[in-house]
């Protein structure tokens, strides 16, 4: 930031550095960035155009982007998106019911802790979507396959957060409650828990943004639910605009998810 | 040498006797706490003074019912104390207040705790968070507020469970020296309002005198009570009785002894750090 | 300030307890399963008795198959990880140093980190084929955004202090990478690369389910394919020990590279 430093040195912020003041400032690299973006992929459809990329391989991105309000409008893209959506949406609230209820559970035993920690941190490096097939043949080809892979996928992370933070609440917090002689119980739903929260959340963001992940993948690897069905049968027609801007769409869709998470991570931060 | 343990005596409220607390075992076993017995009458505002490293805070903790695993015994009101009593109020040293719950919902706490319906909790952490200054603040978060005015709310949310006696540890030690004087009037007081009983730890030694109608002077590890100074300061004790003759001997008398008590621990600290450095 | 959980089975009565709680975790859970392999709850070949999925573990084991497609995995996601590794390091030291470029394209890579990869396979395929080339692809965009991450971040985080001691004594461009970046990079990087094969293997593997005729990936989906069980589910062991225990290595390793240095 020396340009602005030596602006302000001089005695004002209005000198001819200002130009590049404001390229070197968030909105201006934003910009920068935004602009760069679009400018790759203007040069992506001047090279297709030109003959350079095939575009039977990549269809030219103004194609792609005539492809979204199609598929929009033939494909029910909107009826699957609520499918997908359904699917996390039961996901999360086992997530949020399973994950907690195990992550206090090893915190209240320390000898379950001590034992199983370990595991479940393993478990949330484990490749378990691997296991779709597994499911495939428990569940049968249904939305409970999707829902109950995308809860595995997403459970280790929960776990250990909700264990992260009832373990990481401020002793003087504790020794608060204890001065007013709370029962366990009382302790545990009046102190602890409101004290974890903000670590609880952070699980649930990755639990749930692991189960997302895993839920639209599996979709598009059985054929079957929302928009990851979508892309496969788009990829198996050969329909190339259809298939990139159906990919594009779920794109935008995990962005818009992932996006929303991290507000109401945020809005639940300044209470700590 | 140890003050000597005053008799039994019927109008006291806080009765401590004996009270030794080791950490560890064997030859590596620290003494933080040798032989403490002192009282505390109803009504009374009791200090305790000693430099860093002298078991205050263990004794806080004992009293408090925090700690367990000592010798001697706590009674409060006749009954012995042991793990956490509902007769006794703990204001701790370092953030305490729920940074989750507004400021009337954190001073409501114990009432809450207690069962009480929600006007009536509302209505009383109102008077409390009167007393101690903060009327307006009620809907805040803790985060919204300076670190003097989330300790006012904890000992308001303490006084709110209305303790036959309240212990405070060293509850202004984070605050500016400003903030401190403030605050020290502002829980002088109420508990001349309230005659809250106070017992109250702290190492400096202005507040103590400014505050208390007796000091206890600790020594240095193994805490021992050293002295015993009445402070025979007239009450309300405003900003003119602090800058009196009265006063300045007072914390002249006191200082004698926590002195030679503070060079101890410093001479401690320095051998310390220096058979730390002879092993290496 | 003390946290309310106590940590270390300091007594040789705690770590006891540990092995105890385990094992019977363990056995509980193999006796369940035999169980439920018996009662016929499930149709039949869903949950196979203990015994025949020992046979089929020891079976695929010994099957020079197995190794030859362990080999081309293996292989697939080793070379994913490396150009994965090199271009997310190498954008990774350019958004970390350049507060600029950061600030320009980070948020981008942030954003479109937490996706679902395996949709991009159907494009995948037409750029590389359907051979392992597909497979390699979808393994390097799976791991390069979190290395990408990791490093950016890793990067901004070497004590300023440092740097400015470094730059004080004049050090060259190369004596600064040798002794503040490269040291400081150190965990990060390895962070970033533990994560990033975690995802690799998925990316990797979940490709060869969909669409190949070689690799570990294929040879689950084709067992699955066949209601082969047994052999599926050895199969699954397999790769889920495999993937367990090269993490499981790597965290050691870089434990005790950090205690070597301490």
């Amino acid at each position: 930031m020396t340009a602005t430093k030596a602006a302000r040195a001089s005695g004002s912020t209005w000198t001819r550095s200002r130009g590049s003041t404001w390229l070197r400032s968030r909105t201006g690299a934003r910009v920068v960035g935004i602009a760069s973006s679009i400018a790759v992929i203007a040069l992506v459809e001047l090279l297709i155009i030109a003959g350079a990329i095939n575009a039977f391989v990549v269809p030219k991105p103004t194609q792609i982007l005539l492809a979204i309000p199609r598929i929009i409008a033939e494909e029910n893209v909107l009826h699957r998106f609520w499918q997908t959506a359904q699917e996390v949406i039961w996901a999360s609230l086992m997530l949020a019911v399973f994950g907690i209820a195990l992550g206090s559970l090893l915190f209240r035993f320390v000898g379950l802790r001590l034992a199983f920690e370990a595991w479940v941190g393993a478990l949330a490096a484990a490749p378990i979507v691997l296991m779709y097939p597994l499911f495939l043949v428990i569940f049968g080809r249904s939305t409970t396959t999707i829902v109950m892979i995308g809860f595995a996928a997403g459970l280790a992370p929960v776990i250990l957060k909700t264990l992260d933070g009832l373990s990481g609440t401020r002793k003087v917090l504790i020794d608060v409650g204890r001065s007013f002689k709370l029962s366990r119980g009382q302790q545990f739903r009046k102190v602890l828990l409101p004290a974890a929260l903000p670590a609880v959340f952070v699980g649930l963001k990755l639990g749930l943004i692991f189960a997302m992940i895993n839920i639209v993948g599996v979709e598009f690897l059985i054929n079957f639910g929302g928009l990851g069905q979508l892309i496969n049968e788009l990829a198996e027609r050969y329909d190339l605009p259809g298939t990139y801007g159906a990919i594009l769409f779920v794109i935008l869709a995990s962005v818009l998810f992932f996006a929303v998470l991290e507000r109401i991570e945020r809005w639940l931060r300044p209470v700590e | 040498m140890a003050l000597r343990a005053p008799p039994p005596d019927p109008s006291t409220l806080l009765d401590v006797r004996n009270i030794t607390k080791r950490f560890g075992t064997g030859d590596e076993a620290i003494v933080a706490v040798d032989d403490v017995s002192f009282s505390v009458a109803p009504g009374e505002f009791v200090s305790i003074i000693g430099p860093s490293g002298c078991g205050k805070s263990t004794l806080f903790n004992i009293i408090g019912g925090l700690t367990g695993d000592y010798d001697g015994s706590v009674t409060v009101e006749g009954s012995a104390v042991s793990g956490t009593h509902p007769a006794i109020g703990m204001v701790f040293q370092e953030e305490s207040t729920f940074p989750w719950r507004t400021v009337e919902d954190n001073v409501a706490f114990p009432l809450e705790i207690a069962g009480a319906p929600k006007a009536q909790r509302m209505e009383r952490a109102a008077h409390f968070i009167a007393l101690v200054g903060l009327q307006g603040f009620e809907r805040r978060y803790p985060s919204e507020l300076s670190g003097g005015m989330r300790q006012r709310v904890a000992i308001a949310r303490t006084l709110a469970s209305e303790p036959r006696i309240l212990l405070m540890d060293e509850p202004f030690a984070a605050l500016d020296e400003q903030t401190r004087l403030l605050l020290g009037d502002k829980v002088l007081q109420i508990q001349q309002t309230l005659q809250q009983t106070t017992l109250l730890i702290t190492h400096n030694l202005t507040e103590a005198v400014q505050l208390s109608d007796r000091v206890l002077v600790m020594t240095y590890r193994p805490g021992r009570l050293k002295r015993s100074v009445r402070i025979d300061l007239p009450h309300p004790r405003d900003s003119e009785v602090v800058s009196s003759a009265a006063f300045g001997q007072f914390v002249a008398e006191i200082w004698q002894d926590l002195r030679e008590e503070a060079s101890r621990g410093v001479e401690d600290a320095e051998s310390r750090v220096r058979k730390g450095a002879a092993r290496r | 300030m003390a946290a309310a959980g106590g940590m270390r089975p300091d007594s040789s009565s705690a770590s006891h307890r540990v092995w105890l709680l385990r094992v019977a975790f363990v056995v509980i859970a193999l006796l369940a399963w035999e169980a439920l392999s018996r009662s016929g709850v499930l149709f039949k070949d869903v949950v196979p008795s203990l015994a025949a999925i020992g046979r089929a573990l020891a079976n695929v084991l010994s099957t020079r198959d197995f190794y030859a497609n362990l080999g081309v995995t293996a292989q697939e996601i080793g070379i994913a990880v490396v150009i994965g590794g090199v271009a997310g390091v190498a954008v990774g030291i350019m958004l970390g140093a350049n507060r600029f470029l950061s600030q320009a394209f980070e948020s981008l890579l942030l954003y479109l980190g937490p996706t679902p990869k395996i949709i991009f396979f159907p494009v995948m395929i037409m750029w590389f084929g359907v051979g392992t080339g597909s497979k390699i692809a979808m393994g390097v965009v799976s791991c390069f955004f979190p290395i990408a991450i990791s490093t950016a971040a890793g990067m901004r985080q070497i004590d300023t202090v440092l740097i400015r001691v470094g730059r004080s004594f004049r050090a060259s461009t190369w004596q600064m990478v040798k002794s503040i970046y490269l040291p400081a990079m150190r965990e990060p990087i390895v962070t970033g690369l533990r994560l990033g094969l975690g995802v690799a293997i998925i990316g990797t593997l979940l490709a060869e389910t969909k669409l190949s005729n070689r690799g570990l990936g294929y040879l689950v989906i084709q067992s699955y394919a066949l209601f082969d069980m047994p052999k599926m589910y050895a199969l699954l062991i397999v790769l889920f020990v495999l993937s367990i225990g090269v993490n499981a290595m790597i965290g050691r390793f870089s434990h005790a590279q950090r205690r070597a240095l301490a």
